[in-house]
Order: C-alpha cells, then structure tokens, then sequence
C-alpha cells in the first residue's frame, strides 16, 4: 500500500469512528494506525539506511556546529549509527531494543553505555536513530487543533512510551488531519520536563510524501535549534549478526 | 625505506587522489574499485615536564646533573587512515624537538591489515597489524589479552596494533574470537610483545554483556578470565574484570646486585601464579555529568616487599654518594632504578581510581585521580577539551604525589602539562 493510499485508508477511517466530540475515546488500534501513519513519513521501511545531517544553531542563529551520520535503523528496535564527521569519524552506536553501545574508533573495542549517556550532543542519537513512534509509544487521541504553518487542522496525539530506552518518555504530538503527516510535537524526558520542540518539513506541503526535515528547539538548557536534514533513504537490510556489539570493530561495507 | 619515509609517501599519495581533502569526507572513486577512502588528522602538541627532585631519577640527576632528557618540546603528530575494500591502514607520522635537542623524525603504521567474511556464515577473519581491544574497565584492563593498551594516556592517543590473524564467528547475540598474535617473534619477547593464541567468548544476556577469555602464551603459559559489564539503571552502570595467570613477564634486580652494579641489574623475570581484578562502576546524569569510580588489583606488579628492597637500594646509592665512588657510577646506578617503574603494567597492586566528567556543548572538562593505599602514593589529572567541527584542543595536566616514600612521588616526572590542537579531516 503506497503512502497516500494508506493515508486515504487511515484518514476514512478516523472520519468514520473518530467525530470531534468523542475523539478521546479513539481505540488504541486506532492511534496506533495513525501514528503508523505518520512514522511513513519518515520510515517508509522497516530496513533501512538514512542519511543524515544535523546542523546546530545557537540561540542568536548562529552556525554552531555540523555534523553527519550514516543510521540503520532495522526491525525490533535495532538502530546503528555511524558518525561521519571529521571530529566524529569511525564513532559508532549501536541500540538494541533498551541496550546500547559505543565504539571509538581508537580502541576498536564496544563499551556499554546507559540510556543516559546516549543523549549526547544537540541531537542525541535517539533523535536521529528513532524514527518509528508506532512501535514504542501508545496513547490517545486528545482532538482536533489548529496548527503547523500554513496553519491546518491537525489531529492532538498524546503519547507514553511503552518501554524504557527510548529517549523521550512523553510526546505531544500533532499531525495533519487530512494526510497524517507529522506536523510538530513536544518531547518530554523521563523527569516529565518538556526538552525539545520538534517541527516537521515535508516534500511537498500540499500533497506529503516524506519528511525532509526535522527541526528541534531545545528547552532544558542550551536553547539551540537543531536541523535534522533526511539526505537519502534506502531500503536496506543487515544481516543479525552485523548488528552484534562486538561486530563494531567489523561492520564491512557500511561505511 | 624508513618508517618515516614510508608514511610521508602515503601522506603524499593520500592528497594527491583526494581532491576534496577540505571537505567532510575525502572519497575517491576508483575505476574498478568500489572508492578508497581517505581521513586522519594533524596534532601539534606542546608538553611541559617538571623533573622531581626525590626518587632515584631526581637523586641522579641532582648528582650528575644533565644526565635525565627534558621530556619538555613540541611533538607534530599526523595520522592518517586509509580503506578500500577489505583493506584498512591507519600511519603516523611524528616529529618532535625535546628541548636540548634536534628534529627527530618517526614514523609507523598503527594497523595495516586485510578483513573479510561471509555474512551468511557470520565468519570474518582479519591478517595483519591490527588494534584489537578487549575488556570492560577504563583504567585498567587485565582481559585485554591481544592489545594490552596503555591507559589513562594524558592524550587520547591511537593505539599501534599487534601482527594478528583473527577468526571470529557472530551470531545476533554471541561472539567468539580466535586470535593469533604476534606469530613471527621469539617465543621470548616479553609482554605484549610475546607470540600467544588468545580466545574470547561474548553474550548479550538483556541489560549484561558476559564475556570469557582464554590465552596461551609462548612462555607464559596458559591465563584464563572472565568479564561483565551490566547497566543497572537509566544512569548506573557496572563492571567487572577478573584474570588468572599462571606466570607473567617483569623485571627484577639480580640476586647480587647489593652494591653498585657496572651494568643495569633490572633483568627480565617471570612473576609465578597471579591474579587480577577489578570492579568499577559510571554514574551519568541528564545534564551529562558522569562519574566512573573503580578499584583493582594488579598480582603482577611490584609486592610491598620488593619496593621496599628498592627504596632501601636507593638510600644506600644516595649514601653513597658521599663515599669516593665514582659520581657517574653512582648516578647511573639510581638511574637504573627507574627500571622498576616498567615492572609491570601497575605500579603497585591496589589502585583506586575515581573519575568526574562533565560534558556541556563543546567543553569537556575532566578530574581524576588514582590512589595507592599501600603508600598513600597519588597521581591528579585535570583536563579540558573544546570540540569543534573539525578542531578539537585539549588541554591536560597531571600531577603525581604523596608522601616521600611513594613510588607515583618518586616518578621520573613530577608535573605534567600537555596542551594540543587536532585537526581532523
């Protein structure tokens, strides 16, 4: 089922059971096909290799810092990144559901890291490497809100996760009410406090097929905006055991 | 051709085919070839050392003064790392002038090696110099069998790898690696040095990562251990190491050498039946704030008992001094002294270490210190680092103390200052 035929399925079905009024009663297979919906946007497989690129500007809009990064994002919460920037270069991370590990290069050895030590940086990898809201997170339809620019209907998601290693534990989350696409969303940490303000750029703002863009506000300390470009996605499977921790040191022809 | 000729070559071949050298990432595309890819680094580092007027390098030096090298100068590093299919080679070239001396030039490659596999089979073999790091802890690694990697390096440095033919199997959740290194030397070369087969088996059991070492060396003999490194919590995390060897490389002074000796009585020995271990644990909060804590014991080094042999020799050589022996002969002979510090990878076997790091932006501000409670013996480290897109400096110094009779107070070096900047790309 291609993007917009799915989004047209999910949109008939929202109009037929979800009337404004009775919104918040909206079963949860129900928002789990809307958020399923939206994570097209961004994932239009569950295999696959992104490009990204993620520019951090200071509170004043000055440039900060760039930096690149390679991200398999599999099937059953399994993501690599690969970090390509010259300050960076041969770093690795590997999730794994709620475990995770880190490479450097100099060693060439994988260290145990806690969830807490992978919210490195303006965009911590589970920024970049989360990009499925359908598997990890459930909740309920809040209503129909005006927002996004131009401003549209969207349709108010609240969302908890469902397990512990994602990095946020909360979002609100808007999405259009026509084509589903994500809009923006709230990301709370596991303290509740409200970290980030996420907005979403499409293709094609009329007719959406993909996210291009993800741009981040930072709200806990460095008030810095980040920009989270999506330069290339490809379908692409790994095989199970390049996804082993100790496979690090290996990881022929990803790079 | 010299090591040093060899990798300015590779320097000059690295820019001429990489044409984009100023962008993020230098990739040529080969005719036949699916790309060669280029990246690396340059580092000019300025390193300040204060000589110690106590232990036995300060007493020589104090007796025929000019006979211990500054250690103070500037050191050019640049690396370069190179790949192109299967083929991973990482050079260094590196220049120093120490004050009171001249240009002096090295060069060697930290890995050259050939890899590959089948992803079907979960089969990859490696052939060649490679860095191959084992182990959980941070200051210490007992289970680090093939690298034996120097650590708490002022600098982050990368390692030189060891001649290894590897095969290692990969399946979603288990590893095992066979490792042999080091097959051309004497079976005599001592540590890491030592030809060995090394083994090890890896589990992902949920939040524990389990792993089991084997190693038999050429004159070592057999050393088995056990590691695990487990994540308790959003913030904590957890581990341990533990080897037993059946004999392992140090130096020791020869039976006679009561008096003063007319060449250097530290010789290589064998230290029998030994234990190592360590448990450790990071405390990492939202705000980036960590703090790793760990202790070990190190069977292999130096015993209570041999120190206090030493520091008796040293006070005799001191005495002697006063006696009509040769200045020069009594000078070296304390000189000589300082061959118990490369005993073995500690120097004594109760360590305390405890580490606070902060990581905020670009700024990377860093505390450690490691304890010695045999002798009350402490070494202080402080650092700063600022990161950049393709700039990082670092600034670094560490401070070794305690009481007169410690060994980290009687360290060739009392104060240590290193300031760097690294340009990567």
């Amino acid at each position: 089922m291609n993007i917009l035929h799915r989004s047209l399925a999910v949109a008939a079905l929202a109009a037929c059971t979800l009337p404004a009024s009775a919104a918040s009663a909206a079963s949860a297979d129900e928002v789990s096909s809307l958020l399923a919906a939206a994570d097209h946007y961004r994932m239009s497989s569950e295999n696959m290799r992104v490009e990204t690129l993620v520019s951090v500007s200071n509170a004043d809009g000055t440039p900060d810092k760039e930096r690149r990064y390679t991200v398999y994002v599999q099937a059953r919460h399994q993501s690599l990144v690969l970090m390509k920037s010259p300050a960076e270069k041969g770093q690795k991370v590997l999730m794994l559901g709620d475990d995770f590990w880190l490479m450097l290069p100099g060693s060439q050895r994988a260290l145990r890291i806690t969830p807490m030590q992978k919210l490195l940086g303006d965009a911590s990898t589970g920024d970049i490497a989360t990009l499925s809201w359908a598997e990890d997170y459930s909740g309920k339809l809040v209503g129909d809100e005006p927002c996004g620019e131009p401003e549209q209907t969207c349709q108010h998601l609240s969302l908890a996760a469902d397990r512990k290693g994602v990095t946020y534990q909360r979002i609100e989350l808007w999405i259009g009410k026509k084509h589903h696409e994500p809009v923006k969303a709230d990301l709370y940490v596991q303290s509740d406090k409200l970290a980030k303000q996420a907005r979403f750029v499409m293709d094609k703002p009329a007719a959406p097929t993909m996210v291009t863009e993800m741009l981040l506000r930072d709200q806990l300390t460095s008030k810095k905006d980040t920009r989270v470009r999506y330069v290339d996605r490809k379908e692409q499977t790994l095989p199970e055991s390049w996804m082993n921790p100790m496979f690090l040191a290996h990881n022929p022809g990803l790079e | 051709m010299k090591p040093a000729l060899l990798v300015a070559a590779l320097w000059l071949a690295a820019a001429a085919v990489a044409p984009t050298a100023g962008s993020a990432q230098a990739v040529v595309a080969a005719s036949g070839w699916a790309a060669a890819e280029f990246s690396g680094q340059i580092r000019p580092e300025l390193r300040a050392v204060q000589r110690p007027g106590r232990g036995p390098i300060g007493l020589a030096d104090a007796i025929e003064p000019g006979r211990v090298a500054s250690g103070s100068g500037l050191v050019v590093q640049s690396e370069l790392r190179a790949r192109l299919q299967g083929w991973h080679a990482t050079a260094t070239l590196q220049q120093q002038r120490l004050q009171g001396a001249g240009w002096h030039d090295q060069g060697w490659f930290n890995e050259a090696y050939g890899s590959g596999g089948s992803a079907g089979s979960g089969w990859q073999w490696s052939a060649g110099k490679r860095i191959v790091g084992w182990d959980v802890g941070y200051g210490f690694r007992p289970d680090d069998m093939v690298q034996q990697e120097t650590r708490r390096t002022l600098l982050a440095t990368t390692p030189i790898g060891r001649p290894v033919l590897m095969a290692e199997h990969f399946d979603a959740s288990t590893a095992w690696s066979f490792v042999l290194v080091n097959v051309t030397h004497s079976r005599h070369e001592p540590g890491a040095d030592e030809p060995a087969f090394a083994a090890r088996w890896y589990r992902r059991i949920n939040a524990l990562d389990a792993y089991g070492f084997l190693r038999h060396g050429a004159h070592t003999g057999q050393s088995v251990g056990a590691a695990a490194a487990w994540v308790a919590g959003e913030s904590l995390e957890l581990h341990a190491s533990w080897r037993w060897l059946a004999a392992a490389d140090t130096l020791a002074p020869a039976a006679d050498s009561g008096g003063l000796a007319r060449a250097n009585p530290w010789q290589p020995a064998t230290v029998g039946s030994s234990v190592q271990g360590l448990v450790g644990g990071t405390w990492t909060d939202a705000e980036q704030f960590s703090l790793l804590a760990e202790a070990w014991w190190d069977g292999t080094a130096l015993s209570d008992g041999q120190w206090r042999a030493w520091s008796a020799r040293n006070r005799q050589f001191e005495a002697d001094a006063a006696t009509p022996a040769p200045r020069s002969v009594v000078a070296g002979n304390l000189a000589w002294q300082a061959s118990a510090f490369d005993a073995a990878n500690n120097l004594r076997r109760a360590n305390l270490y405890l580490r606070a790091s902060w990581t905020r932006d670009h700024w990377q501000p860093a505390l450690d210190i490691l304890y010695h409670p045999a002798d009350g013996g402490r070494s202080l480290t402080a650092s700063l680092g600022w990161q950049g897109d393709r700039w990082r400096f670092d600034a670094a110094a560490r401070w070794y103390g305690g009481p007169c009779s410690a060994v980290l107070a009687q360290l060739p070096t009392r104060l240590q200052i290193v300031g760097a900047g690294t340009w990567s790309f």
